[in-house]
């Protein structure tokens, strides 16, 4: 069945296929297969843990590696003028294989540890320099500060010296310290020998501060302080800090111990200064010399940790490329298995079968980048194991297999709905969506998205990025919704009169009027005139309703029918005569025949006829709760009562022919086979005899599960119980799935009745109301100039995106359950190959 | 007579679908392009007919009372 073009209708066609490469070439065949991104390895040992791998030890030293590339990351990120790393396609690729990149390997850790290690001691030194640094702007504020507090004594004391009363703990100091200055009693008032504790402290704790210290000393204590208003930077987290400069001045050492004590434990910083104003000059004067020295070193530190690090930064991203690239290869090599005596390494993995000659080309390559004259060598195995299914996709079918995808990965092999899901999925959401205006803004939406592809890939955020993905669906969906619209009739919830209608209004008459019949029918959609008529809805709902069980009935079918390719190539012909046949019977026995109806009830000219014409719910329900008997005014057609019975009996033979016909058919397959003798050495023989029934029982109870990887043990036990349990709940299934899926089709009418009612009242809420507005030109103007914007941002957020987004999710739903359901077994697991570029993207998200 | 028109469009569509399925090149995207067009085709016809169908004979005939008649 191999076709000469890959095709999404089945899966790739895959091989289990063994490599035994030599050790010295191993690194680079991976890196090859990683590159052309077609080969899934499989772990040889899954028994070892990670830590007895043979290349767990260089894994770790990657690790290290790529570790401190992210710390060099961090750095450069976090540099102040910021500096640019240059992008891979910018430099010159590292080279990761060949007989030379073991070596270069090596050489780039030492390098990489090299630059940690500079780039870590001036971390350190600039660290305390900037210590250093914030210590003695403190110092500077400090003295700055408080010479202010030390004039302002000195000036005030000899005015305040006999209002001091030292006893008088009950004022509060803080609150009236302007009054009563500075100077404890005691002291010469004069020589201003004060004891005195000054320094910093965060502000936000300044107020606790001086609660605490008022408390210990019970109010002894004369305390000033003032705001700095600069911030302090930390040097290395970066914070800001607003800091506060305190004086305390109290009497006695204990005092001041305690005090001392207080303010370390709040984290402040102490700094002694004089009391003499000459001294704190010579202080100020030396910090501000230190402070300019500091500053200088800091400066020459920072340009060298610049051009250190944008000496990193040149090769940073091919280093992280290589990086990465080596860790995958590495962890690769964990998978295979050592061939001690040959020095060889066993790889098994699957390949799609179409890919094996550019495999081989690809050992080839590998061989000659590594210098050496033995290539590894492929051999294909014989397996019984499922291989991995593995569709190719376009950018264009990737958004379609993704849906499909979400619901399940195909079973090896078998039909993908994927690919007739890019036709039917827009459509069935046109269905819902129709209206020209919303469908054409969608289409230029997906348009312009898909023109404008290279310059959007990559550059939009993460929410965009989902719609991005779905370009060509947004695309396809729009158009479509263009063409239901036009059937519809609709844009922006009015009507085009292409064409001349089939009705005319009589011109003499008033009141309630009813339209005359040309004669012709409107040619493409909806005629105009049911626009705005006061029974339109009564006319729309009754055709959109039979539009959704029409194009229901004939999705379903099609889903059913999508099972045949699927029994064919599996070849399993019960599977047809069993399944395939009474189901599409029962289900056209039933809906077939009601759509046969609602086709013939339309062609039928009713005026004409003696009969008026009859409801088909009725006439469906009644086929079920009295068969045979018609009633003469509700007759659709001569012989109806006798049609209606013969489909009934069909319906009905239907359901034991699904329920028995399989369990009994794949019995006697049973028993032919035990009858030939094959009973009991089935464990040893996996001849050809023995396999048909059982496969066909493995088939049916793995439907869902996971592939085992366990080739050679197939030897299930035939149980009969089983699979007349399967069958059971299979044919109550779809029977009871017929009725519930037909009437879940309804909801592309609902949808696309409260899409319409929905435009049509935001309409009449905003653009309408304005245009009806009776006053002055100008009042009229601005106000259909503001209803116009607020219908179209509520056209484009409601009614496109929210009304898009909820018919997106009952298509989707349409296609899981109700078309999905009929035939896709969904039983795979996803080819996922070794491939650079997977990790790539995957590292950049 | 209106019947017939929903047989020969449906010819026409047919034929061009058959056109589209013969003409396409062979080459990777032949599966895709033959089953695209043929079932785009197939959708958009049924729907088409289907509204077709449906005014063929209507059962009812549109009412409005706000006609205002200019004299």
């Amino acid at each position: 069945m191999s076709s000469n073009y890959p095709s999404l209708f089945r899966s790739e066609e895959m091989s289990l296929v063994q490599l035994y490469i030599p050790s010295e070439v191993a690194h680079d065949t991976i890196s090859e297969l990683a590159e052309m991104g077609n080969f899934q390895f499989k772990d040889l040992n899954p028994t070892v843990t990670a830590f007895q791998r043979p290349f767990t030890p260089r894994l770790r030293r990657l690790a290290e590696s790529s570790r401190r590339l992210r710390l060099f990351q961090s750095q450069i990120k976090s540099l102040a003028p910021p500096l640019g790393i240059p992008p891979l396609s910018a430099i010159p690729p590292f080279t990761t294989v060949g007989p030379r990149a073991q070596n270069a390997f090596d050489e780039l850790e030492d390098k990489l540890r090299e630059h940690e290690r500079r780039l870590v001691d001036m971390n350190k030194s600039w660290e305390e320099l900037g210590k250093r640094k914030s210590e003695l702007e403190e110092k500077r504020w400090v003295l700055r500060e408080t010479a202010g507090f030390f004039n302002e004594a000195e000036h005030r004391h000899t005015e305040i010296r006999t209002s001091f009363d030292d006893g008088d703990g009950t004022a509060p100091l803080l609150e009236h310290a302007a009054e009563y200055g500075t100077l404890p009693p005691e002291g010469g008032l004069s020589s201003f020998d004060l004891e005195f504790v000054s320094g910093t402290i965060e502000r936000t704790r300044m107020p606790t501060f001086e609660r605490i210290l008022w408390r210990v000393l019970r109010g002894n204590l004369y305390m000033n302080y003032s705001e700095i208003e600069e911030p302090f930077i930390d040097p290395t987290s970066g914070k800001e800090t607003h800091k506060d400069v305190f004086i305390i001045f109290a009497h006695g050492p204990e005092l001041l111990a305690k005090i001392r004590k207080v303010a370390e434990s709040m984290g402040g910083a102490l700094y002694t200064i004089d009391s003499s104003q000459d001294k704190r000059a010579d202080a100020l004067r030396d910090v501000a010399a230190r402070l300019e020295d500091v500053e200088a070193v800091l400066y020459n530190m920072g340009q060298t940790r610049r051009v250190e690090l944008s000496k990193i930064a040149e090769g940073l991203e091919s280093w992280k490329d290589a990086v990465r690239r080596e860790e995958e290869i590495y962890k690769t090599l964990n998978l295979l298995s050592y061939d001690q005596g040959r020095k060889t390494l066993v790889a098994e993995g699957w390949c799609p079968t179409r890919d094996l000659t550019i495999v081989q080309l690809g050992l080839r390559r590998a061989m000659e980048t590594a210098g050496t004259s033995v290539p590894a060598i492929l051999s294909e195995l014989r397996t019984h194991q499922t291989p991995p299914t593995f569709h190719r996709t376009t950018k264009f079918t990737v958004g379609f297999q993704t849906i499909i995808d979400a619901y399940g990965i195909a079973t090896y092999q078998e039909v993908n709905p994927g690919l007739f899901a890019v036709i039917t999925f827009p459509f069935l959401f046109a269905v819902m969506f129709g209206d020209i205006g919303h469908g054409f803004i969608m289409f230029l939406g997906g348009l312009a998205m898909v023109l404008f592809e290279r310059q959007i890939e990559g550059k939009i955020d993460e929410n965009l990025e989902t719609f991005f993905f779905g370009r060509y669906i947004i695309l396809l969906m729009g158009a479509f919704s263009t063409f239901t619209g036009f059937m519809y009739n609709d844009i922006f919830s009015k009507s085009l009169s292409i064409f001349s209608s089939g009705w005319e209004w009589p011109t003499n008459s008033t009141g309630q009027v009813s339209a005359i019949s040309t004669g012709h029918v409107y040619p493409f959609g909806l005629d105009p005139v049911w626009n705005g008529s006061d029974n339109s809805l009564i006319f729309t709902n009754s055709y959109k309703m039979k539009m959704s069980i029409i194009l229901g009935v004939i999705h379903m079918t099609f889903a059913i029918c999508l099972q045949v390719p699927n029994h064919i190539h599996f070849r399993k012909p019960l599977n047809i005569y069993a399944e395939f046949i009474p189901q599409i019977l029962f289900m056209h026995s039933i809906f077939g025949y009601l759509v046969v109806c609602v086709i013939y009830k339309w062609s039928v000219d009713w005026s004409q006829s003696s009969t008026p014409p009859p409801g088909l719910l009725n006439m469906l329900i009644y086929m079920f709760l009295s068969p045979g008997s018609i009633e003469p005014s509700t007759q659709l057609y001569a012989g109806q009562g006798f049609v209606q019975v013969v489909l009934l009996l069909v319906a009905l033979v239907c359901v034991p022919w699904m329920l028995a016909l399989k369990p009994y058919k794949l019995w006697k397959e049973h028993n032919a086979i035990k009858e030939q003798g094959y009973r009991g050495i089935g464990g040893v023989d996996h001849g050809n005899g023995h396999g048909h029934g059982n496969d066909d029982l493995e088939e049916e109870e793995e439907g869902a599960g996971q592939p085992v990887a366990e080739p050679m043990e197939e030897d299930h036990p035939f149980d009969m119980g089983d699979i007349i349990v399967h069958q059971v709940i299979h044919t109550i299934e779809f029977c009871l799935g017929c009725i519930s899926n037909t009437a879940s089709y309804l909801r592309l009418w609902a949808l696309s009745l409260a899409h319409a009612q929905l435009s049509e009242v935001l309409y009449e809420m905003t653009l309408e109301s304005a245009f009806l507005y009776e006053g002055s030109g100008v009042v009229a103007t601005i106000f259909v100039f503001c209803m116009f914007a607020m219908w179209f941002f509520m056209t484009i957020a409601i009614l496109i995106t929210m009304e898009g987004l909820s018919a997106f999710l009952h298509a989707l739903r349409l296609h899981w359950v109700e078309a999905n359901g009929k035939h896709y077994m969904a039983g795979g697991y996803p080819f996922t190959p070794l491939s650079f570029a997977v990790i790539g993207e995957e590292a950049d998200a | 007579m209106s019947f017939f028109h929903i047989v020969s469009v449906g010819f026409v569509v047919a034929i061009i679908a058959a056109a589209a399925w013969f003409l396409t090149p062979k080459g990777k995207d032949q599966v895709l392009i033959r089953s695209s067009v043929a079932l785009a085709l197939t959708c958009c016809y049924l729907m088409w007919a289907i509204t077709y169908l449906a005014q063929l004979h209507p059962l009812i005939a549109p009412r409005r009372a706000d006609l205002r008649f200019e004299d």
